[in-house]
């Protein structure tokens, strides 16, 4: 790797160690290997919104021409957001793209992330079929974003309601996360959610 | 009493007048030199641009060079010109 990458990691690195968001526990970073090439984020859902609670964990690789160009971050931990897609955990935010710049670092990343989940953009989807709940069904994709924080979070809403349906849709065979997906994606009717699994 | 002297050695110091104590770009101190240089100094000068952000001559200078559209300062995102 070459010179400057490694060793602007190595910095940056002890610079979020010590930071006041670690101490907070609303932000934190592992390193995966010792040549400072991948490491694992983690960042805790904000406040007032439906990922209170829940801790998201990130993949972050350093490419060989960093800090020139931005690291590749993807969500490991599934969430349901207009921009990061609920199957791959890509993420859609423009400064790990287009608008990257040499002084930003992990932690400012990180705090991008976080406010990415304050304040979603649904005019530039990742995930098209979350995009289109949040904009036609806000109080569902509230919902949705909650029971699936519980679910693969450790966030506190469990969504009684949502979870039975889930079941239900086991009862009848189906793989639990495969479900819950097309519950989601169905705004939670069991029918057309049937229906989706099945064509 | 007088003194002789005999021999005297002068040592100088100097430091780079910057509003920042790190480059931006790869995180080392401007009493350091970047990390593709040995020696701090002559060698690796910083510069300033116009928005008056300053950086090491050959951070900037790469930064530069890998940004396809526009040349931003990676502080502050205006257009990069270097200051006289």
């Amino acid at each position: 790797m070459a010179n400057i990458a490694a060793q602007r990691i190595q910095r940056e690195f002890r610079e979020v160690i010590k930071s006041e968001e670690v101490a907070k526990c609303h932000i934190k970073l592992e390193l995966k290997n010792d040549e400072y090439t991948e490491l694992k984020g983690e960042i805790a859902g904000p406040p007032d919104t439906p990922y209170d609670g829940g801790v998201f964990q990130l993949d972050i690789i350093i490419p060989e021409t960093y800090p020139f160009n931005p690291p590749k971050v993807k969500f490991i931990t599934k969430i349901w957001h207009p921009n990061i897609s609920s199957v791959t955990g890509a993420i859609c935010l423009d400064i790990l793209k287009d608008q990257w710049a040499a002084a930003m670092t992990l932690r400012t990343v990180l705090l991008s992330l976080q406010a990415l989940l304050s304040a979603a953009e649904p005019d530039d989807p990742q995930d098209a079929v979350v995009a289109r709940q949040y904009k036609e069904q806000q109080s569902v994709f509230r919902q949705t974003a909650k029971h699936w924080t519980y679910i693969y979070a450790k966030g506190p809403h469990r969504e009684a309601e949502l979870e039975a349906k889930v079941s239900q849709l086991r009862g009848m065979g189906f793989e639990e996360h495969k479900a819950r997906v097309a519950l989601s994606t169905c705004d939670w009717n069991i029918q057309r959610a049937t229906d989706h699994l099945i064509s | 009493m007088k003194v002789k002297i005999k021999s005297w050695t002068a040592v100088g110091t100097w430091e780079w007048v910057s509003n920042d104590d790190t480059c931006g770009i790869c995180r080392m101190s401007f009493e350091a030199c970047c990390p593709d240089c040995r020696t701090p100094g002559d060698d690796c000068p910083l510069v300033w641009g116009e928005c008056t952000h300053c950086f090491h001559i050959h951070c900037i200078v790469k930064w530069l060079q890998s940004s396809q559209q526009q040349q931003l300062c990676p502080m502050c995102r205006q257009e990069w010109k270097f200051k006289e």
